[in-house]
């Protein structure tokens, strides 16, 4: 597929490999660890499940203008991206990969460090850990949490959200420790999957067939205006990329404030959403919407992406 | 339980490879497969390797890789396949697309 | 007024005056009975061992009658004869574990085709037959008389009229069968309202009328999301469209359920409109409102729609496009799914859907060993109805191929209707799309039946259509080439590999077998991006908004 075209295709609808492809610069993306590597799971086979030479995840490094952009791209139909012993370790080899060229960077270039600072851009599609082999997906969702806490300072790293399975589990985690979040209306992020709800609490509490409802608690658009989410976008390959090359010429400072967690006031502002959430007692994400000055949420799940961005008020932040 | 792994060897066409050195092409998903094409120079033959899930299809795999060899005029190639319960109409689309994408076509 | 002659002509009369008598006793005067008193009117109308009809087909149910009549204290209410359309609920299984009832004839059970089999297997049910829609609402008037029917309505008013909407479906059968029998009708309606929109069923042939709690529940059974539409059904679609549709031109149709036909919907103002068949083909149909319908119906290819039932999100959408369906002067559809059975059976040229499996003279069914499924109206759709026939150019078109008519009839001229599957040649986990022997012999066995459960049979086959290509099984001349032409398309299944080659290449030079490559078609273009929709959202768009997705299908 023409580079001109993969920046048209869905983002929703790609594979790992051509958003990995398409995010970065033309013709710049290199994969590392690719399927001619075969290194695929150990543990598969003996259960009988099928593997896949990449293990479920493109890593590589591309260019975005002058900055290397140290990519992982998840592929949610093996397994539903589900994090493995080999997945896990090539999503940590990229960010010690990362964490070395900043070193270069900083080195080569003190003084236009802002031009050629890397980054690490996750294109999440996962469910979090793989429970044929928990242990090992477990103790990579703990080294990729210690990995990022090491970039802070350094490289920025960029969570983009668009893909069907969404980003859910410990994975979801990881992306709320990121430090922006991109999300398309399409995209999905939470903690505890609809289906693992409904199946612990009950269909009364959340009816994950209703994919309506799911679009509502745990989509763009919510996460966009719970201020979770920092930028929404078209799902496009394409609009994926320009709002990435935009993130990538502000400072790094100012990407620093993207932040959700990771300091003593945005825990306080945190811990207050969570006392409102007590004081509300919402029955549906529009009753939050609204509270926030969207006054008819009913519209807001059929709006396109441009009215919306034009129309929608999110909530205010406490900590600037 | 295990994984079945299948090997199976056809006459192709002598210099009917791929331009570069490898390809790959598809995405192990429930129903779907993966390929990995290799270039090598063996009188044209063309050699598989099938890593499946599903047990009992020797027979149709062979049946399904010798049409699309045949069909398809390739050779002097080595497949890697990785395949999760595709069938036999997914598992010739998929290989035609392997070699079209190999060959610089557009899919 | 009683008559006191010995010989009484009104017997059922009288004893439904003394059921309603019981009733008026417990509950008063009055038609309109409280949700909670609905179980002692149950025990009080309905007597040990009478026919119950409870309505309920794959769309709407009578779901909360359904859940009380399982209250009824079996002591007094037992060995009752189920009548009925669907076995899709709980509550209809639960009837026979209790003892409530202990037989049933029915026509298609949905979800619940796993439990019933192991019901009839472990004795709890008794098994009349399985019918097709038209045949148990035949019998309805013949020797399946309901003596009590419990039905379901959107509205009542207080005198008992009831509004059905635009899922009306299979309640005016139902209630005329009983009431004109002399039995007794209980509704159970989601409102009551001063006055209805439209009266479907007149009140004096409604006895009882229950609001119910909870709106009466209703599957989206005919909605098929374009996004989850594969490469193998484009192709399918593609073949069916130039080789069977652009073939014979055409018009009036009905299409199965499912991803096959969705394609082929969905395939009309992009590969249908290249292909110049505009006009030419699928002007009518006799079809529920398939969302995947809209692009081609908003691109002006369809002139009208006859509907078996309504579809969950299409209400406003069908009520806006009052040209192309069938709508009430109060603007809403009726949908009888009598008349809808009726079209379909007899006034379209072509039946067109997908399977399970087909065994090799062609004979197909969608019965596993271990579930039974029924057939809900297929069997009529998909058949050749025997008896005269008006004629139309596709069915001539098709007689005059037939390859055993001058065997059947001699040189009368006769024509065929088409009668089509889609079958990719396996299914998801390598399950044979063809197989030497069908599952159904052996449902037959566990189940106790006196015939496989065939939904089409061979002889009423005119098509099918695989990825390897379609067989024109009407041309053939005997059953030998018929199997010849069913082994040509049926791929590396079991039964395909008995294929002879040089068989194959003659049939091809008959024009009895045509690859993807005789018919002209690149296998390569049957990609996603030939759909006019690839996802719901899409068709909403199509719809400029008209159709409102019910939220298991709307991912926004």
């Amino acid at each position: 597929m023409r580079y001109s075209e993969l920046q048209r295709k869905s983002f929703l609808e790609a594979t790992a490999r051509e958003r990995a492809i398409g995010l970065t610069d033309e013709g710049s993306f290199t994969e590392l660890a690719g399927p001619r590597d075969r290194m695929m799971s150990p543990h598969l086979p003996i259960l009988g499940e099928a593997v896949s030479f990449d293990d479920g995840v493109v890593t590589g490094v591309g260019l975005v203008g002058e900055h290397p952009v140290f990519v992982i791209s998840q592929e949610g139909k093996f397994i539903g991206g589900a994090v493995g012993e080999v997945h896990g370790a090539k999503m940590a080899g990229i960010f010690r990969l990362a964490l070395t060229a900043y070193d270069h960077a900083a080195q080569e270039h003190p003084h236009d460090l802002e031009r050629y600072r890397p980054a690490v851009v996750v294109s999440f599609e996962t469910g979090g850990v793989r429970l044929h082999e928990a242990n090992a997906g477990l103790l990579a969702h703990a080294e990729i949490m210690d990995l990022i806490q090491d970039t802070k300072g350094k490289v920025p790293v960029i969570s983009l959200i668009g893909s069907k399975v969404g980003c859910f589990g410990g994975m979801g985690f990881v992306a709320a420790a990121t430090d922006v979040i991109l999300m398309s209306p399409q995209g999905r992020l939470g903690l505890t999957g609809p289906e693992v709800i409904e199946q612990e609490i009950g269909k009364e509490e959340f009816d994950a067939s209703d994919k309506s409802l799911i679009s509502r608690t745990t989509g763009g658009k919510h996460k966009y205006i719970m201020c979770d989410c920092n930028e929404l976008v078209e799902d496009r390959i394409g609009a994926f990329r320009d709002a990435l090359c935009g993130l990538l010429n502000r400072p790094y400072s100012s990407l620093c404030r993207c932040r959700r967690i990771g300091s003593y006031e945005l825990v306080r502002e945190q811990m207050a959403l969570v006392r409102l959430a007590a004081q509300l007692n919402p029955s549906d994400s529009k009753d939050i919407w609204r509270y926030y000055g969207n006054a008819e949420p009913d519209l807001i799940p059929e709006m396109e992406v441009k009215e919306f961005l034009k129309t929608a008020h999110r909530r205010p932040r406490e900590v600037e | 339980m295990a994984l079945v792994h299948l090997k199976f060897s056809f006459d192709g066409i002598p210099g009917a490879s791929i331009p570069r050195e490898w390809s790959h092409s598809g995405v192990v998903g429930s129903g779907d497969m993966e390929v990995l094409l290799t270039r090598r120079e063996q009188n044209g033959r063309v050699n598989v390797t099938v890593c499946t899930p599903v047990s009992g299809f020797d027979r149709v795999w062979e049946l399904v890789l010798r049409r699309f060899v045949a069909e398809s005029g390739c050779g002097d190639l080595e497949l890697e396949i990785n395949d999760n319960n595709a069938t036999p109409f997914v598992v010739g689309l998929r290989l035609r697309q392997a070699l079209l994408e190999a060959r610089g076509g557009e899919i | 007024m009683q008559e006191m002659s010995t010989q009484t002509w009104n017997a059922l009369r009288c004893d439904t005056a003394e059921r309603l008598n019981a009733a008026a006793e417990i509950l008063g005067d009055g038609k309109i009975v409280a949700a909670k008193d609905v179980t002692r009117l149950l025990e009080a109308v309905i007597h040990p061992g009478d026919k119950v009809n409870l309505e309920g087909n794959n769309q709407k149910q009578a779901d909360f009658l359904a859940e009380r009549l399982c209250r009824v204290n079996p002591k007094k209410v037992h060995g009752l004869h189920m009548v009925q359309s669907s076995i899709a609920l709980d509550s209809h299984i639960k009837l026979f574990e209790k003892g409530i009832a202990e037989k049933i004839d029915f026509s298609y059970a949905g979800p619940q085709a796993g439990k019933l089999a192991d019901a009839i297997q472990s004795g709890k049910v008794r098994l009349g037959d399985i019918h097709t829609y038209l045949e148990l609402f035949g019998r309805y008037f013949i020797d399946l008389i309901p003596r009590v029917a419990l039905v379901a309505a959107y509205q009542a008013d207080r005198d008992g009229n009831l509004y059905t909407g635009s899922n009306t479906e299979d309640t005016p059968v139902i209630v005329e069968a009983t009431k004109f029998k002399q039995g007794i009708v209980i509704a159970q309606v989601n409102e009551i309202v001063e006055r209805v929109p439209r009266v479907d069923i007149p009140a004096d042939w409604v006895d009882f009328v229950v609001p119910s709690p909870k709106p009466f529940y209703l599957e989206p059974l005919f909605t098929r999301d374009p996004a989850l539409i594969t490469e193998s059904q484009i192709l399918r679609a593609m073949m069916a469209l130039k080789g069977i549709y652009a073939e014979y031109g055409v018009q009036t149709v009905n299409h199965g359920i499912g991803f096959d036909t969705a394609a082929i919907e969905l395939l009309l103002p992009t590969y249908g409109e290249e292909l110049g068949l505009k006009g030419k083909i699928c002007s009518a149909f006799a079809l529920n409102p398939h969302p995947t319908l809209i692009p081609a119906i908003e691109s002006g290819w369809v002139k009208n729609i006859h509907c078996f039932g309504g579809e969950l999100g299409m209400e406003q959408y069908v009520r806006e496009r009052s040209d192309v369906f069938f709508i009430g002067p109060d603007g809403s559809p009726r949908s009888n799914r009598t008349y809808a059975q009726i079209a379909g059976h007899y006034a379209v040229d072509m039946f067109i859907g997908g399977t399970l499996q087909i065994d090799e003279d062609g004979n197909s069914s969608t019965a596993t060993a271990r579930r039974i499924a029924g057939f809900g109206g297929a069997p009529n759709m998909g058949c050749d109805p025997k008896g005269r026939r008006h004629a139309s150019p596709a069915w001539l078109q098709c007689g005059e191929e037939n390859g055993q008519r001058e065997a059947l009839v001699g040189r009368m001229p006769r024509g065929k209707r088409l009668v089509v599957q889609l079958q990719e040649t396996f299914r998801e986990k390598m399950a044979p799309g063809f197989v030497e022997r069908l599952d159904a012999w052996n449902l037959m066995e566990n189940a106790g039946l006196s015939i496989p459960p065939v939904m089409i049979y061979g002889d009423d086959l005119t098509h099918i259509v695989t990825e390897e290509g379609i067989a024109y099984l009407h041309r053939c001349r005997s059953i030998e080439e018929r199997r010849a032409a069913i082994r040509a398309v049926a791929g590396f299944t079991p039964v395909g590999l008995k294929a002879n080659p040089s068989e194959t290449r003659l049939l091809r030079d008959r024009g009895i077998v045509k690859t993807p490559r005789d018919l002209g078609i690149d296998p390569a273009r049957a990609s996603r991006g030939l759909l006019a929709a690839q996802n719901v959202r899409d068709l909403v768009r199509w719809s400029g908004g008209l159709y409102q997705p019910p939220g298991k299908f709307k991912n926004w």
